[in-house]
């Protein structure tokens, strides 16, 4: 269920005019997302979903109690603040309570299409029809998922704080597979506005990287130079944001905690090619005008130019602390260069061009080893071409070893994410060395 | 069936427990009836409808604070019709007869849609229709125990662990209750309720010299249960116990990497079961229906009986019945009772059957699909999910002292840790949160970095030993992952303690 600003603002007023707690803060949440998937170049399941919900959290007495509910009437609004109330007298005395924002000045990007937020799920399957079309010209089975979201947030405190965002999405993504089902290619987009989305590119590359039909050669388990595409690169920068916690490295149990206590900020730690920026006005990966708590999301950079710094804070640990709230981001930015990838195969004398990763999880926190698989798309290149297809290989790899050693950049690129999380990062293609491939893997 | 006064609305108790339907049956009777009326008049070959209400409650502390405590309760519906060959689904957040109207109207609008690109039409084979309920036996509803007791709990646990080794330590509840009428066109009418419940903790100890540190997360399981559970599973000595090994994690000597004989404690072999069995006997991945996601699979419909997946020792079954398992219920979401999701997986080292949902087995020439369906909202398309699946126990006497007896050089491997595996789920790595050495049939010291490495069906054939049922130990997540946009499942893995030989273990840590 989609909601305007006005009315959402009603609802909040609902809620705040009910609450008989010290402070009241309300959050509320929904949209319409559609979704269609096609396999072996055919429809199989599809959806439409309207979703809403209504957080209340009561303050007493530096106590916090929440309930949502997902019905907006009266009679549930009431019984939800008054069911948040009796939660928070019930708890214990928060020691780090902190009270409820008051207005803010917000930077507002342009996340929100009306075009696009009325599309109807004939448009999916239009989009989904270049795929299966491609597919069938050259020969290789697709399959894939395209999806809408009309989405709304909407904040407000019993401090005066009223904050409402709406984003529209779209994303097509696309697999190919050889008719043999022993190779397989992959493409994707997301875009907040669906005359950004280029269907047939997607189904283009994602057809021309399926349709191989020699055996894929195997590679012995090493330290490899990578050509990692941007979809591959923005994964491992995901997963370096995300442990950019300031608790954690405040507390000794991070990659980002310096030896005997504090934080690593202002420490270079990283290749001065590599930074990560956010920024709601960005024209590529446009942020959100506010996070967890209405907090603003602001123009900063995470790393900047290999060193630290930012690290994102709670409320709470930031009034503990002295320091500055910084809501967790989903739509960062990382800096590119101008090396194509055709030129940095031309770099490489042997080494792997990567299209995407898998089911990659860390596996030690503090040296920032992270594992998992490449997909979709490997190809082995030698002396400056690619020469051959290449089946996958699970890797076990320190992010910091790997973005301390950046040796060629392109230029940055708009990513893929599932619409409805919010948005996409962006990213550069990326050169590497010593990427350690520690075993095969059949899977294509 | 329509009562003589329908409301307008469905009452719910929505903030209160309950160990019963809440849900007011004349008017879902009657939403139901205006749905899979009007499919009909439109032309579905096919129709149903899943109305229901989840309430979930979530409650997180770290070190001295209680840092939120949430319930949520929420309704809504599902329409999904089968129009031309054609799926077509709509779900709202509604529950008023004018919105159920609407639901159907756009659920068909959807099939519509995607007809040119329904090169082949959806074929269901025709389900027995089934009127019936099916209350998930329960102690003590969690959510009629106050947020005071809980908050109590979390801080206890948080406590214990910091007194007895850890710097830090977080802990979390988690309690989900689900209740849904099914009804669909054959003129099934299935109403449904279930509650599961997930204790958590992780207690983090650190040496500010080095600057390491380490971690040691609870063993408890997420179970289909009630508060009685959280209160009897021993949390807070458990902490205790995580507190000061997280603590010896710190000065444990590191492991060699190589090769060696591991045996596996249930609280991770469930990991591994779910990866490398689990998801690679979907049918839907089989078919390539998760192609573009979550991916496929090694195993294909021609190695039905023929593959040779494990050991002899190896028998795992499916399941919707074990009690307090996260997969048991009644009817899956497609309204299969849960008698035809009792089938062996792998029996005896072989490949037997695949899991499967409405529409599928006819791919594989088949004639009915096997209660693997589950939506995790009722607004949500029902999609193959796995019902439990475990590894049957050793028949023989076996005790744990017995499996290790013939272990010259090997791991003891306990809890989940860090997990990965390929989309085929052939290469895979598992963490653990404790490891030990075995060294000639005897457990020794603690081990810290460790992980294992292995391809799916190599492992399974390198099973060598297991304990007897006296050892079983069910595990499992709510969280299990699948579809495009993603749902979550919950399920249950059990298992005996087992015995792999040669199995890759690698060091994961700085030095190694």
């Amino acid at each position: 269920m989609f909601l305007s600003s006005d009315d959402a603002k009603a609802i909040a007023d609902k809620v705040l005019a009910h609450s008989k707690a010290d402070a009241c803060t309300v959050q509320i949440q929904g949209g319409l997302d559609q979704s269609l998937r096609f396999a072996r170049g055919g429809a199989t399941t599809n959806l439409a979903s309207a979703e809403a919900n209504l957080r209340i959290s009561s303050h007493i007495g530096g106590r916090i109690g929440s309930c949502s509910t997902s019905r907006f009437d009266d009679e549930a609004v009431a019984a939800a603040v008054a069911r948040s109330e009796e939660i928070a007298r019930m708890l214990p005395v928060d020691p780090d309570y902190v009270a409820p924002l008051g207005p803010q000045n917000y930077s507002f990007s342009n996340r929100y299409d009306e075009a696009t937020a009325n599309l109807r799920l004939d448009a999916l399957a239009t989009a989904a029809a270049r795929v299966i079309e491609e597919g069938a010209r050259i020969g290789v089975d697709t399959f894939g998922c395209a999806t809408t979201a009309r989405r709304f947030d909407a904040y407000a405190t019993s401090a005066g704080l009223f904050a409402y965002d709406r984003r529209s999405e779209i994303d097509l993504s696309a697999t190919a597979r050889n008719r043999a089902d022993a190779w397989s290619g992959w493409a994707g987009a997301h875009q907040f506005f669906a005359d950004r989305l280029d269907a047939d590119a997607i189904a283009r590359v994602a057809c021309a990287k399926g349709a191989h039909d020699a055996t894929p050669v195997d590679l012995e388990p090493g330290a490899y130079t990578v050509v990692l595409e941007p979809e591959a690169t923005t994964e491992l920068a995901f997963w370096l944001i995300k442990t950019m916690e300031a608790r954690a490295a405040d507390e000794g149990r991070s990659f980002f905690a310096r030896p005997g206590g504090g934080a690593l900020l202002g420490a270079k730690l990283f290749d001065e090619r590599l930074s990560l920026r956010v920024d709601p006005a960005d024209p590529l990966a446009p942020e959100a005008a506010f996070g967890f708590d209405g907090v603003p999301q602001r123009a900063r950079a995470f790393i900047e130019n290999g060193a630290v710094t930012t690290l994102y804070r709670s409320r709470a640990w930031a009034q503990k602390t002295g320091a500055e709230a910084i809501p967790f981001v989903r739509n960062f930015v990382m800096s590119g260069g101008d090396v194509s990838i055709d030129d940095m195969v031309r770099s490489v004398r042997r080494g792997v061009l990567v299209t995407r990763l898998w089911y990659t999880n860390i596996v030690d926190r503090k040296s920032l080893l992270l594992t998992g698989l490449t997909r979709d798309g490997n190809f082995l290149i030698e002396n400056g071409r690619i020469v051959a297809p290449m089946r996958n290989m699970r890797f076990n790899q320190r992010l910091g070893d790997l973005f301390a050693n950046i040796k060629a950049l392109g230029p940055t690129r708009r990513t893929w994410r599932a619409a409805g999380e919010g948005g996409a990062p962006a990213a550069p293609a990326m050169l590497v060395e010593g990427f350690n491939f520690s075993s095969k893997s059949s899977g294509i | 069936m329509a009562p003589a006064a329908t409301p307008s609305t469905v009452e719910t108790s929505c903030y209160r427990g309950r160990n019963a339907f809440s849900l007011n049956r004349a008017l879902l009777y009657d939403l139901a009836d205006i749905v899979l009326t009007a499919a009909r008049r439109n032309g579905a070959s096919y129709a149903d409808v899943r109305i229901g209400e989840t309430r979930r409650e979530y409650a997180f502390a770290k070190d001295d604070r209680l840092e939120n405590f949430d319930e949520r309760a929420s309704q809504g519906f599902g329409v999904r019709v089968l129009l031309d060959g054609c799926w077509g689904f709509y779900g709202a957040r509604r529950l008023d007869p004018q919105s159920l109207r609407d639901g159907v109207e756009r659920a068909l609008e959807n099939a519509r849609a995607v007809k040119p690109i329904q090169f082949q039409p959806i074929a269901l084979e025709r389900l027995p229709a089934h009127e019936a309920e099916w209350i998930m036996p329960m102690g003590v509803d969690p959510f009629e125990v106050s947020a005071s007791e809980k908050a109590d709990l979390l801080l206890s646990i948080i406590a214990s662990a910091r007194d007895h080794g850890a710097d830090f330590c977080s802990a979390s509840l988690s309690a989900t209750c689900e209740e849904r009428f099914f009804a669909n066109s054959l003129g099934s009418r299935i109403h449904q309720t279930r509650t599961r419940v997930a204790p958590n903790f992780q207690a983090t100890a650190i040496d500010r010299a080095s600057g390491r540190f380490a971690t040691r997360d609870c063993l408890a399981p997420a179970r289909g249960a009630g508060w009685d559970y959280v209160v009897g599973v021993g949390l807070i000595d458990e902490a205790a116990q995580a507190g000061a090994e997280a603590r010896a994690k710190l000065d444990a000597k590191p492991v060699a990497p190589g090769d060696y004989d591991i045996v596996i404690d249930p609280t991770n072999l469930w990991l591994t079961i779910h990866e490398t069995v689990g998801h690679s006997t979907e049918l839907d991945r089989v078919l390539g229906w998760e192609a573009n996601f979550a991916g496929t699979s090694f195993v294909k419909p021609h190695m039905l009986n023929e593959l040779q997946f494990g050991s002899e020792l190896m028998t795992i079954v499916a399941d919707r019945a074990q009690p307090g398992a996260l997969a048991t219920i009644g009817f899956d979401d497609d309204g299969a009772p849960a008698e035809v999701a009792e089938f062996a997986i792998v029996e005896k080292g072989v490949f037997r059957n695949f899991q499967m949902a409405l529409g599928q087995a006819h791919l594989i020439g088949l004639s009915h699909s096997n209660g693997c369906a589950y939506a995790d909202s009722p607004t949500t398309f029902p999609i193959q999910r796995m019902p439990n699946i475990s590894l049957k126990p050793n028949p023989g006497k076996c005790s744990f002292n017995d499996l290790i007896n013939d272990v010259e050089n090997g791991i003891y491997v306990v809890g989940a840790g860090s997990w990965s595996i390929d989309q085929q789920r052939d290469n895979f790595q598992f963490g653990g949160q404790l490891f030990y050495e075995i060294k000639n049939g005897k457990l020794g010291d603690l081990l810290r970095d460790g992980a294992y490495q292995g391809r799916t069906t190599q492992f399974w054939n390198s099973l060598s030993g297991l304990c007897d049922a006296s050892a079983y130990h069910l595990d499992g997540t709510f969280t299990c992952g699948k579809a495009e946009p993603v749902q979550l499942a919950p399920v249950s893995h059990g298992s005996p303690p087992a015995l792999f030989r040669n199995v890759r273990v690698l060091n994961t840590s700085d030095d190694a």
